[in-house]
C-alpha cells in the first residue's frame, strides 16, 4: 500500500516525515531493506512522537521497518512489507549515567560507542557491542547482538535493567527499574531483547555497566592448523583473565594481523584483563610455546569488523551458536564447504562466510544451508543466516527451523502486534 | 471454600493414584500458605504428580472442570505465589525430584522440578561445579520454586539470580500442551521465552523440567566480617566497595537487633553484641586477584568507619560466620510468634539513607524492625516480628510495611529484589506501574493462559487504582486471628 505521506504531516508534524532514501543509510541500502523500498522515512524526536506514530500506522494499516543505525538491517527475513522506514536515532541521548551505581539510562537511538565513551570517563565499562560505528543502543538490544567480548560481558539480556517501549496499541510502558535486582512484574526486558522490534520498539533503556579491568592486553599467535587453533582457544577462554577470543581463518587473518599468513596458518587472538599480577600470568600462560605478538584496540577493532566480514553483499554470512565444547565439530563441516570462518572459542559463536561468485545459483545457496545445517546439528545448536542477497533468502527462513515453542511465540506476536504494524514477516517463521 | 466440581477428584486420582492426590481437610491445612503466613486459601485437591505427562493431564483435567491450578515446590515462597486461589487444584512438585542429567563437561544439569536447590550443588560438587543461585531457603526450597520467583541469594551479586542459569525449560502450556523452550546453548532464534517464564510466578504455566547451568568452583575463597558502629556506615562501605568497581561474590549486611536474636540463638557466631552492624564481604577468584581484593576491602571498610575487620582464617570460621548471615531468620522466631520479611530494591548509593529511613518508621509503628539483607544488590530485607494475634500490632505492620515499599520506590527502587510479589504485593504493583505498563503484561499472561488458569490472583493488582489502603482490597481480611 501507499500512506499519503500528508496525513502523516499532519498527524505527526512535518519534521517527523521524511522522504526516503534516508541519506544516511543511502549506501547501506540501496536495495532497500531485503528488496523493500519503504517511500518514507519517519524519524520521531521523543517518545510521544514513536507511540504517535505508530498509532497512526495501525489505524492506517500500515508496517514499518524499524531501525536503529541500520547496521543489522540485513538480519531478517524479506519483510512481508514496509511502507515506513521508522527510524529511532533521533530518540538519543544519555539521560542518566550514575558513576556511584554503574547503571546508565539512555535514548535507544544512542550510538553504542558514545554510551561507551561516557562510561570509560566515569570508570566503567558498557558489557553492550555490536559491529559497525553507526550501532546504537536500541539496535543492539533489539538484534541481541553480540561483539567477541561477550566471553566476559555474556549476553545482551543480562545488561538490560530496565525499558520504555511504544507499542502499535498506542502505550507507552515501563518494565523493570534502574536497581540491579528486580523481579516485580514480568520480565519484559527479555522478551524484547532480541526480538528485532517485532513486539514494540524500544524507546529508552536502563543498562548494568560493568568494572573496567585494571590493565589489558591484546595478544597474537599464528598456529599451523584449525585443530591447534581451537585447542589453544579453549586454553585461552579458561584463563581467569580472558576477555575476547578468536580464531581466524587463514584467508581472513590478514585483515586483522595486518601480516599475511605462512603456509595456511590460522590466527588465534586474545584480549586479556585484569589487574597487573594475574595478567602476567595469564600472558605466560598464553604464550607457552607460541610465538607471541602485541596487539591493541585496533587489533580488537579490526576482530569485531570481521564479523561484518564473511560474506557480504555478494556473499552469505551464517552465525552458529553451538555447544562451547563443540565448536571445532561444527566449524568442520563448514570448512569442508567452502566456507570461510572466524571462531570465537569459550562462546557458543561460529561465523562462516561463503562467497557468491557469478553464476550463483539456488543449488549454490542450498550447499551453503546443508553446510551450515550439518555444522549447527554437530555443534548441538542452531543458525541464523545473517547476511545474503535478497534472492538467496527468498523461500527459506532465515533463522533456520522454527524452535518447539513457536506456536506461543506467534500467539506473543498476535497479542502484542494483532495488525502487523512491526516489521512483518522478517523474524522467525515469518512472524 | 466452594465444592470441588464433582468427578474432578476421581479424575485427578486416575491420573496420579489415591495415594497421590490429597482432597480430605486435615490433608489439605499444610497447603493454606507459603511462607508468608499472613495470606491463607485452602485447596480444594492436592496432587503429587511423577512426570511431565501426569502433570499435563491433571492441567487438562482441571480445565475440563473449570478449576484453577498453581505448581507449587516445597512452600518456602514469601510472598503467596503458592497459594490455590479461587478453590484450585495445588500441584505439589515433590516427587519430581530427579537429576536426569549431570554433564561436568558442558557444566550443565537437567532436572525436574522438585529438585532441592542445595542438591543439586552437592551433586556437582566431586565435579569442582555448584548452582549459582543460593537462596537462603536453599536446603529446602526447590529448583521449580527458584525458576518461578526467579530467586536469588547471598551471591547473585557476582553471580546473578536465577534467569542467568537457566537454559531451557519444558512446561506444560495452560491448554496441556507440552512445549520446550530455549536449549542447553542458550542462544536461540525467536522470543526469549525462557527469559519470561523464570520469574512469572506460575502463572504462564506448570515447568516441568529444567536445564541449568553449572559454574566452577573458584580458586580461592575469602570472607570478610567488618563491624561497624552503625548500619548507615556498613552502607557506606557497600557504596565505596561498588563504586571502586569491586565485584565480591557477597556484600551481606546485619544489622544490631538481628546480631541480638542471632546471639542468643543456636546459629550464634560470635558476632560482637554491642555492634551497630556487621559487613560480611566474599571474595573469590583466582588467589592472587582475591589476596589483593581482600586488602581492597578491608580499606574501604576501615575508611568507611568500621571499628575493625576480621578475615576467616579457616572455613570453619568462614562457615560460623555465615551460619549467623543464613541464620538469621530462625534466630528472628525468639523475638516474635510472627515474622514478616519485605524485600525492596533500591540504588545501592540511597542505601544508607533508605535504612536510616526504614528504621525510623519501624519506630514510629513501635515495631520490632530488624534488617539482614543482600547490601551488594540494594536488596533490602527489613524483617518485622510481630504477634498476629493482636489486631492492633497487625495494623501497625502492615501500615509500616506499605510505608517502606513507599520509601524505597521514591529513592528509586522496586517492590520486590527476589521474593516475588504473589499475592502480597499485587496491589503495591501500582507504586510503580501504571495500567499502560501493566496492559503489555496482561498481553504477555495472554498469550500463554488467555482465560487465567494458571495460579491466577497473583502478580496483577486486585482493583484497577491498584494501591487501596484499605487491608480488605490487599487480601487482608482473610487474615485469621
Amino acid at each position: 500500500m501507499n500512506i499519503d505521506p500528508e496525513k502523516l504531516r499532519r498527524a505527526l508534524g512535518a519534521e517527523v516525515v521524511e522522504a526516503w532514501p534516508d541519506a544516511a543509510l543511502d549506501a547501506a541500502l540501496e536495495t532497500g531493506v531485503d528488496g523493500v523500498k519503504p517511500p518514507l522515512t519517519l524519524r520521531p524526536g521523543d517518545g510521544a512522537a514513536l507511540v504517535e506514530a505508530l498509532r497512526v500506522l495501525r489505524d492506517e494499516g500500515a508496517a514499518a521497518l524499524v531501525c536503529g543505525g541500520g547496521t543489522r538491517l540485513g538480519v531478517g527475513n524479506p519483510p512481508r512489507r514496509g511502507d515506513v522506514l521508522l527510524r529511532t536515532d533521533a530518540l538519543a541521548g544519555i539521560r542518566e549515567l550514575d558513576g556511584d551505581e554503574g547503571v546508565a539510562c539512555v535514548g535507544a537511538g544512542t550510538p553504542l560507542a558514545e554510551l561507551a565513551a561516557a562510561a570509560e570517563d566515569a570508570g566503567w565499562e558498557l558489557p553492550l557491542a555490536s559491529p559497525g560505528a553507526a550501532a546504537t543502543v536500541g539496535g543492539c538490544i533489539a538484534s541481541a547482538s553480540v561483539a567477541p567480548r561477550v566471553l566476559c560481558h555474556g549476553a545482551p539480556r543480562d545488561h538490560v535493567l530496565g525499558m520504555r517501549v511504544a507499542h502499535p496499541s498506542g502505550e507507552r510502558s515501563a518494565c523493570g527499574g534502574r536497581v540491579v535486582k528486580n523481579v516485580t512484574g514480568y520480565d519484559l526486558m527479555k522478551l524484547h531483547t532480541g526480538a528485532f522490534g517485532t513486539l514494540g520498539v524500544v524507546e529508552e533503556a536502563w543498562v548494568r555497566l560493568r568494572p573496567r579491568p585494571e590493565e589489558r592486553a591484546v595478544l597474537h599467535a599464528w598456529l599451523p592448523d584449525s585443530a591447534e587453533g581451537f585447542a589453544r582457544g579453549m586454553r585461552a577462554a579458561a584463563l581467569p583473565s580472558a576477555r575476547a577470543v578468536a580464531l581466524v581463518d587463514p584467508a581472513l587473518a590478514a585483515r586483522v594481523a595486518e601480516e599475511e599468513p605462512v603456509g595456511g596458518r590460522w590466527l588465534l587472538v586474545a584480549e586479556l584483563g585484569a589487574a597487573s599480577t594475574t595478567l602476567a600470568d595469564d600472558r605466560a600462560r598464553f604464550a607457552e610455546g607460541l610465538d607471541v605478538r602485541s596487539g591493541d584496540d585496533a587489533t580488537l577493532a579490526r576482530l569485531t569488523a570481521l564479523q561484518d566480514g564473511p560474506g557480504s553483499a555478494r556473499g552469505m554470512r551464517f552465525r552458529l551458536a553451538v555447544r562451547p565444547t563443540r565448536l571445532d565439530a561444527a566449524a568442520a563441516p563448514l570448512v569442508n564447504a567452502g566456507a570461510v570462518v572466524m571462531a570465537w572459542p569459550g562462546t557458543p559463536f561460529l561465523y562462516a562466510g561463503f562467497p557468491l561468485f557469478e553464476g550463483a545459483d539456488e543449488l549454490t545457496v542450498d550447499d551453503a544451508f546443508r553446510a551450515a545445517r550439518v555444522g549447527a546439528r554437530a555443534g548441538g545448536g542452531s543458525l541464523v543466516l545473517e547476511a545474503a542477497p535478497v534472492w538467496a533468502k527468498r523461500g527459506r527462513d532465515v533463522f533456520g527451523e522454527p524452535p518447539s515453542a513457536f506456536s506461543v511465540m506467534r500467539a506473543v506476536k498476535e497479542r502484542f502486534d494483532p495488525h502487523g504494524v512491526l516489521n512483518p514477516g522478517r523474524f522467525v517463521g515469518g512472524i | 471454600m466452594g465444592a470441588t466440581p464433582s468427578g474432578l477428584i476421581a479424575d485427578l486420582v486416575d491420573v496420579v493414584g489415591a495415594g497421590a492426590c490429597l482432597h480430605r481437610a486435615e490433608e489439605l491445612f499444610v497447603y493454606e500458605c507459603d511462607g508468608l503466613t499472613l495470606h491463607r486459601a485452602r485447596p480444594s485437591a492436592v496432587v503429587l504428580p511423577r512426570d511431565t505427562d501426569q502433570v499435563a493431564r491433571v492441567v487438562k483435567a482441571c480445565r475440563r472442570a473449570g478449576v484453577p491450578f498453581v505448581a507449587r515446590g516445597a512452600g518456602t515462597g514469601l510472598s503467596g505465589g503458592a497459594l490455590a486461589l479461587e478453590n484450585g487444584v495445588v500441584i505439589e512438585c515433590a516427587r519430581m525430584d530427579r537429576v536426569l542429567e549431570l554433564d561436568p563437561l558442558e557444566r550443565l544439569a537437567v532436572v525436574q522440578p522438585g529438585v532441592i536447590n542445595a542438591h543439586l550443588s552437592e551433586l556437582a560438587a566431586p565435579h569442582g561445579l555448584f548452582y549459582a543461585p543460593d537462596p537462603s531457603s536453599q536446603a529446602a526450597c526447590t529448583i521449580g520454586g527458584n525458576v518461578a520467583e526467579n530467586s536469588g541469594g547471598p551471591h547473585t551479586l557476582k553471580y546473578g539470580t536465577t534467569t542467568n542459569h537457566v537454559l531451557a525449560l519444558e512446561m506444560v502450556l495452560p491448554d496441556g500442551e507440552v512445549v520446550r523452550m530455549g536449549s542447553a546453548v542458550a542462544w536461540d532464534s525467536g522470543y526469549d521465552l525462557v527469559g519470561v517464564v523464570v520469574g512469572s510466578e506460575g502463572t504462564l504455566g506448570v515447568v516441568t523440567e529444567v536445564t541449568v547451568r553449572l559454574v566452577p568452583r573458584p580458586d580461592a575463597v575469602e570472607t570478610l566480617l567488618a563491624i561497624f558502629p552503625d548500619v548507615v556506615s556498613a552502607c557506606r562501605a557497600v557504596g565505596a566497595v561498588i563504586k571502586a568497581g569491586l565485584l565480591p561474590a557477597a556484600l551481606e549486611i546485619v544489622d544490631r537487633r538481628t546480631i541480638e536474636a542471632v546471639e542468643a540463638s543456636v546459629y550464634a557466631a560470635g558476632l560482637p553484641r554491642d555492634a551497630g552492624a556487621v559487613l560480611l564481604a566474599e571474595l573469590d577468584g583466582p588467589r592472587a586477584a582475591v589476596t589483593r581484593e581482600v586488602e581492597r576491602v578491608r580499606a574501604l571498610c576501615d575508611e568507611s568507619g568500621a571499628a575493625r575487620v576480621e578475615v576467616a582464617r579457616d572455613e570453619a570460621e568462614r562457615q560460623r560466620f555465615w551460619g549467623a548471615r543464613k541464620g538469621a531468620f530462625g534466630a528472628m522466631g525468639r523475638l516474635a510468634p510472627d515474622l514478616y520479611v519485605h524485600d525492596a530494591v533500591v540504588p545501592r548509593p540511597k542505601l544508607p539513607e533508605v535504612l536510616e529511613a526504614v528504621c525510623a518508621i519501624g519506630d514510629r509503628y513501635g515495631l520490632k524492625l530488624s534488617n539482614v539483607f543482600h547490601a551488594g544488590d540494594g536488596n533490602l530485607h527489613p524483617n518485622i516480628s510481630f504477634d498476629r494475634r493482636d489486631p492492633d500490632e497487625l495494623a501497625r505492620v502492615l501500615a509500616a510495611g506499605e510505608e517502606i515499599l513507599r520509601t524505597c520506590v521514591e529513592a528509586g527502587g522496586v517492590i520486590s529484589g527476589e521474593h516475588g510479589i504473589g499475592t502480597e504485593k499485587r496491589d503495591f504493583m501500582g507504586l510503580l506501574f501504571d495500567e499502560e505498563d501493566l496492559e503489555p503484561m496482561r498481553r504477555l499472561r495472554a498469550a500463554f493462559d488467555p482465560d487465567g488458569v494458571s495460579n491466577p490472583g497473583k502478580i496483577f493488582p486486585t482493583t484497577r487504582f491498584c494501591v487501596e489502603s484499605n487491608p480488605k482490597a490487599r487480601g487482608y481480611d482473610g487474615v485469621p486471628l
